[in-house]
């Protein structure tokens, strides 16, 4: 039984295993010591071994992405393939349908995707395309911040109630994670208005700092596995990189509950930006990078910006109408009672507009300038700085100055005059890259035992890619990096084989973790919360509080993480 | 020179999407290649062959291949989409998407041509020498950018949002059009010999000529005064307002 | 006998999904609803069913077993060269998907009851994007709502109350006393009666007078002629300084811009309307969605094919093109070779030169009712009624998912069930 991995050059940052020649062995959906009879041998004859791919924050399941979809049938036509024998028919470039999704999810070697925002009045809708995708792992982060129960516990101090009701959410709408999403900002858009980080609310009288802290404290004494996953206040303004740095500040003092950060702060290049207009709008990473390395608590994921014509969807509504005044094309929102908000529109970055071409300059440049590859994971925030696919090129830039002087031929001059991207001459090894797309977004969610390693007992999730390291120069060899990181000699899901030679061979149903928070914390004051909360669906709520919660049927392979 | 004639022999109700047949697909072909194309016969994959008598004269490129279609084309879709080069008559009527994605070449059609014909069009001329549909020389669903070059001449009538969402090349129909035509355009231009219904809505850039009748004139446009073209005089409308204050496009009334 | 209050019920008719409903069940039989309005009372209750599955034989309805009607389902849709799947908006999710399915594996056109009502609505949003908000917005917020082109007081019983018109909310804790209400239409409805203001459009004027009230919008009233669509100028500037000065509007748009001319090209306009407003205050749209989850089977669509209604497999992939997709496309040019009506009537609701082509190719009917469509059908296949013998999940019209109750048992197959078994039967005859 079981399967054999030989002759793989094994990258593993989190057991400090960079490029040994070495065998990894399954046996059922777990990495094993060694395993007797092996049912399969693929032997990787020096190929790049390394845990499935995680992916801590991408927009692929839910009402605000399936709006993306409705409202955009052009992007539907770009992305289509046929049904297969074993695949179903696909749609979409920037918004594919949940098979694609699945599908070149586990082409590209990603074996967990977690999606970054789900609004809970709307978590039935996430977990039901959470089921027709196939084959990744997966989880949401539930959107808790412009929340007015939130924010009335916020302005009278009642930790102790906020605790009780961020837990009963969490089960309510089956949730892996906390996520902010520019705090108070998306309230005040329900007035068509906004809010930067020390702002009051408008009638809630809060400040977005205050919710940051009270969601963070509350968030550690919960003993939730991942911290809060901010998106923070003035997304895309030109001069926000102060907020930023303000918002990390704000949670400094507070003591994590585990071995992680305190706030992962989320597609960091959209709020790394300088001067005061679009006129001398420039690349601020360098500042961003500067405290990232000096300090612990702070933990960061790119949003990448590549040149594409793709969609941006975020549950900050104010900043998605801003951006649509620029470019006209069309809009959609969806503000959602209670609790948040989002918007839509499609964005299309050109190399040659000097403002695209300096966000995607900030991009590589805080991969490159953050000292230590723990603290900072890929993304592109799907499809926000462009889509997932993008994951090879980007990389291709991260390990191959080469690869970036090319690029920056075609770029606007402004990224010479106002980033920093060719100034750079770091090129990052294998290591600090599985480091990024694997061992760090685990540790961060709070996963490090089951994910991102191929450490013995962890879920036996491998990608092997028809890449030599041994004998492989990443500078001179970009072009090969965006081809082979495409598509994956093998992908190994959960002990299966599931992507052989980049097909698709097999398609089992993926897991969705949720968090429940069982501890005192969660409890103590339960009974008293629920009062607030049945006023709440009694006077304001347009559904009734029996028909809130997401019930188990929309869970068909659950896996609950008890917290606390 | 490459002369190629395409035979329906029969007619039928189930429509064939036939996006091979372009000089580009066919050219350098013999007939037995030409034959054994693939075209979508509903849910079916069928060959060129199943439907088309195929007779090849010469040979040639693209550019010097000629493409004879005849027999009863009204349910044979996307003749011609995408084409770059040569030449293709259709002797008759055919079906939806007609030189839709079309960037060089001629398509004559001898009858009408359903919906969506030159449907994204950036090059070439198409020629409909009877009526056209809905959605001539428009975009498709949820684009922003619909015709952006070359020629289409309609020697009849045009249906409903011709030239939608249109931002370059132009449109002549000599007969009526439906309601909206040139609607939310921004370059390019369209000359209407007939009547048209609100013509310009929400167009921004662009000129819009209607030598007949208006019916139902946008409330978003200005008069600017008279203009004389080739000895004709036109009342000139900027506009359409409606967007922002900004539309600039140009509306010239008969 | 027992008796049992059933609380919470979902009810299954229209887009509002009322989710406060009261079911009485005794001995197992449903004896009474309360909350409902009328319309839903009556759904729930239920009404006439199809006894048993039927096969069309010498041309009368024969009652057979379940299997026979499936047997014969699966050899029709198997055989279709352009098959078409339509319906699926008075059922749930997990029916849906499984219908998007089997429209795969058979190469089939599958539709929605949207290509005969808010399709246009969908094309719009696709044109400009959809500004709009949960009920719950409009509920807390709104001090002014627009109702254009529809009719909640007869088509919605519910929705003023518990929704818009008079809804107290947070921030307007007065309800009908803290808000504005326009109605737009071509008539005097019920709803206008009840209005604070009644604006009457001609018939085929909303595209107009929409550009209208944009160009005032925008600062160019001086073009705007003195009446537009039978308008008065001087309303239309009330009706701007109106929107431009509230602090939360919605509009809610109805079929009456959906089947008037310029259909999709009224809703473009309108959300364009809408989010030109955005630059003043806060403005929302949205439709009036009719059956109970049409909005629901545009979500399932649109995450499993890429699109939300008009989707075509006939070459594997999906093919997204209303105008040429859409169910009545392809039945009045006569294309449809075998047809599928699932949880709609069709029968009742398409034209006449569609109905003509029905009549002549092979029909199968799922429906728990009897209904114009069954007269035209060669195989009828009763399934339960979801919402109220099976549970599952739908869309109320803000897209808000619910998921429906189950209050009693049923010997009925549910639809799903039904699709499964026909699937599993076409792939082993394909095979």
């Amino acid at each position: 039984m079981g399967i054999l991995i030989k002759n793989g050059v094994v990258y593993d940052p989190a057991q400090g295993i960079y490029g040994e020649k070495m065998d990894i062995s399954i046996d059922g959906d777990k990495i094993v010591e060694d395993v007797s009879s092996p049912e399969r041998v693929i032997d990787a004859e020096g190929r790049l071994v390394v845990p499935g791919g995680v992916e801590l924050h991408s927009h692929i399941a839910g009402g605000k992405v399936n709006a993306g979809r409705i409202m955009r049938p052009e992007d539907g036509r770009k992305g289509r393939a046929p049904r297969g024998r074993l695949t179903r028919a696909c749609s979409g470039f920037s918004i594919l349908n949940t098979f694609s999704t699945g599908y070149t999810y586990a082409r590209m070697g990603y074996t967990t995707t977690f999606e970054a925002a789900m609004p809970p009045l709307l978590a039935r809708h996430t977990h039901e395309e959470f089921e027709d995708m196939p084959i990744t792992d997966k989880g949401a982060l539930v959107l808790l911040d412009n929340n007015w129960m939130t924010m009335e516990y916020v302005k009278a101090g009642d930790l102790d109630r906020l605790a009780a009701y961020v837990s009963w959410m969490f089960g309510a709408t089956k949730a892996y994670g906390i996520k902010i999403v520019n705090p108070g900002g998306v309230e005040a858009w329900g007035w068509g208005k906004n809010c930067s980080i020390n702002d009051p609310v408008p009638h809630f009288d809060v400040t977005p700092k205050e919710i940051i802290r009270a969601l963070a404290k509350v968030n550690e004494e919960l003993k939730l596995p991942h911290s809060i996953h901010i998106h923070c206040n003035d997304l895309g303004h030109p001069g926000n990189f102060e907020t930023t740095l303000e918002t990390y500040e704000a949670v400094k003092d507070i003591t994590a509950s585990s071995d992680r950060q305190v706030m992962h702060a989320t597609h960091t290049q959209f709020h790394a930006y300088g001067g005061s207009s679009w006129k001398d709008f420039e690349s601020k990473a360098d500042a961003i990078a500067d405290y990232v390395n000096k300090n612990d608590h702070i933990t960061i994921d790119l949003g990448a910006v590549m040149f594409c014509d793709t969609t941006t969807m975020t549950a900050d509504g104010p900043m998605e109408y801003s951006l649509h005044t620029l470019s006209r094309r069309k809009w959609s929102n969806h503000d959602v009672e209670l609790e948040t908000g989002s918007g839509i529109i499609p964005v299309a970055y050109s190399p040659k507009v000097p403002v695209n071409a300096i966000q995607w300059a900030v991009g590589i440049e805080l991969a490159l300038l953050i000292e230590d590859p723990w603290k900072v994971v890929l993304t592109t925030d799907h499809p926000n700085g462009c889509p997932f696919t993008f994951y090879p090129e980007i990389i291709a830039l991260l390990m191959s100055k080469p690869k970036r002087e090319e690029m920056l031929k075609g770029v606007s001059d402004a990224v010479g005059r106002r980033a920093l991207i060719a100034t750079i001459d770091r090129e990052l090894t294998w290591g600090e890259i599985i480091t990024m797309t694997r061992s760090a977004p685990a540790k961060i969610l709070g996963l490090s035992e089951s994910k991102g390693t191929l450490r013995v007992g962890a879920d036996a999730d491998v990608a092997i890619y028809d890449i030599m390291p041994e004998s492989f120069d990443p500078a001179k060899g970009y072009r090969e990096i965006e081809e082979k990181l495409m598509r994956t000699f093998y992908t190994v899901k959960g002990g299966e084989v599931v992507v052989k030679d980049g097909e698709i061979v097999a398609t089992p149903p993926g897991r969705t973790y949720w968090v429940n928070p069982v501890g005192e914390r969660a409890h103590a004051m339960r009974e008293e919360m629920l009062k607030d909360l049945e006023a709440k669906f009694d006077a304001y709520y347009t559904v009734s509080m029996a028909n809130y919660p997401v019930q188990d049927e929309y869970l068909s392979h659950p896996l609950e993480i008890r917290a606390g | 020179m490459a002369k190629i004639t395409l035979t329906m022999r029969s007619s039928i109700t189930v429509p064939l999407e036939a996006e091979v047949i372009t000089p580009d697909g066919l050219a350098g072909k013999s007939e037995e290649e030409i034959k054994s194309l693939t075209v979508y016969h509903g849910n079916r994959e069928m060959k060129l062959g199943d439907f088309f008598d195929v007779s090849v004269e010469g040979s040639g490129d693209p550019a010097s291949t000629e493409i004879i279609m005849k027999g009863d084309l009204t349910r044979v879709k996307r003749i011609g989409e995408g084409m770059t080069a040569g030449s293709i008559v259709i002797e008759g009527s055919c079906d939806m998407h007609c030189g839709a994605l079309m960037r060089g070449g001629k398509i004559t059609v001898k009858g009408d041509a359903d919906a969506w014909a030159g449907r994204e069009m950036r090059g070439g001329e198409l020629v409909i020498e009877g009526n056209a549909g809905n959605y001539l020389g428009a975009g498709y669903r949820g684009e922003m950018t619909g015709m952006r070059g070359g020629k289409i001449t309609v020697e009849g009538d045009a249906g409903d949002y011709i030239g939608e969402h249109m931002a370059g090349g132009e449109i002549l129909v000599k007969g009526n059009v439906g309601i909206l035509p040139g609607l939310s355009m921004t370059g390019g231009r369209i000359i209407i010999e007939g009547s048209a219904t609100m013509p310009g809505g929400e167009m921004t850039k662009g000129e819009i000529i209607v030598k007949g009748e208006v019916y139902d004139m946008l409330p978003g446009f200005r008069f600017e005064g008279e203009e004389e073209i080739e000895g004709k005089r036109f009342r000139k409308h900027t506009g359409d307002l409606a967007v922002r204050g900004v539309g600039k496009g140009v509306l010239l009334l008969g | 006998m027992a008796t049992e209050t059933v609380t919470d019920v979902i009810c299954p008719l229209c887009g509002s999904l009322c989710d406060d409903i009261e079911v009485i069940v005794e001995a197992g039989r449903i004896t009474n609803v309360k909350k409902a309005c009328p319309l839903g009372k009556s759904k729930i209750m239920g009404h006439g069913r199809i006894r048993a599955p039927m096969v069309r034989e010498g041309g009368e309805l024969r009652e057979v077993s379940y299997d026979v009607a499936i047997e014969r389902s699966a050899e029709i849709l198997s055989d279709a060269k352009r098959p078409l799947l339509y319906g699926w908006s008075s059922l749930i999710c997990e029916a849906q998907r499984k219908g998007v399915e089997l429209a795969e594996e058979i190469g089939a056109l599958i539709d929605n009851t949207a290509s005969v009502c808010h399709g246009p609505t969908v094309i719009g949003v696709q044109g400009k994007g959809s500004p709009g908000c949960t009920l719950g917005e409009v509920k807390n917020r709104a001090d002014l709502v627009v109702f254009w082109g529809c009719n909640p007081a007869e088509a919605h019983p519910r929705h003023r109350a518990r929704y818009s018109h008079a809804a107290k909310g947070f921030f307007r804790p007065g309800g009908k006393k803290d808000r504005k209400v326009y109605v737009v239409d071509v008539r005097e409805t019920k709803t206008a009666k009840v209005a604070d203001e009644f604006i009457r459009v001609e018939p085929g004027y909303d595209y107009m007078v929409f550009s209208a009230l944009r160009t005032i919008l925008a600062g160019h009233e001086d073009v705007v002629p003195d009446t537009v669509g039978g308008v008065e100028k001087s309303k239309l500037i009330e009706m701007v300084d109106a929107m431009k000065s509230c602090e939360f509007g919605i509009i809610f748009g109805g079929m009456g811009l959906t089947h008037s001319r310029g259909r999709y090209k009224n809703l473009e306009n309108v959300i364009s309307l809408v989010d030109e407003l955005n630059a003043h205050t806060k403005f929302t749209l949205m439709p009036m969605r009719g059956h109970y989850n049409v909005t629901g089977s545009g979500h399932t669509f649109a995450w499993l094919t890429g699109y939300p209604f008009a989707v075509d497999f006939s070459r594997g992939y999906a093919w997204y093109n209303p105008g040429e997709t859409a169910a009545n496309d392809v039945l009045l040019r006569g294309e449809v070779d075998a047809m599928m009506a699932i949880a709609a009537d069709p029968g009742a609701h398409f034209p006449g030169e569609s109905l003509r082509h029905m009549a002549k190719i092979p029909l199968i009917q799922i429906d728990p009712y009897p209904n114009p469509t069954t007269e035209l059908a060669d195989v009828v296949i009763p399934s339960a009624i979801s919402g109220v013998e099976v549970a599952g999940t739908a869309y109320r019209m803000d897209g808000v998912p619910i998921r429906t109750r189950k209050i009693v048992d049923t010997d009925y197959l549910s639809d799903e069930e039904i699709l499964e078994r026909i699937l599993t039967r076409v792939r082993e005859l394909r095979r």
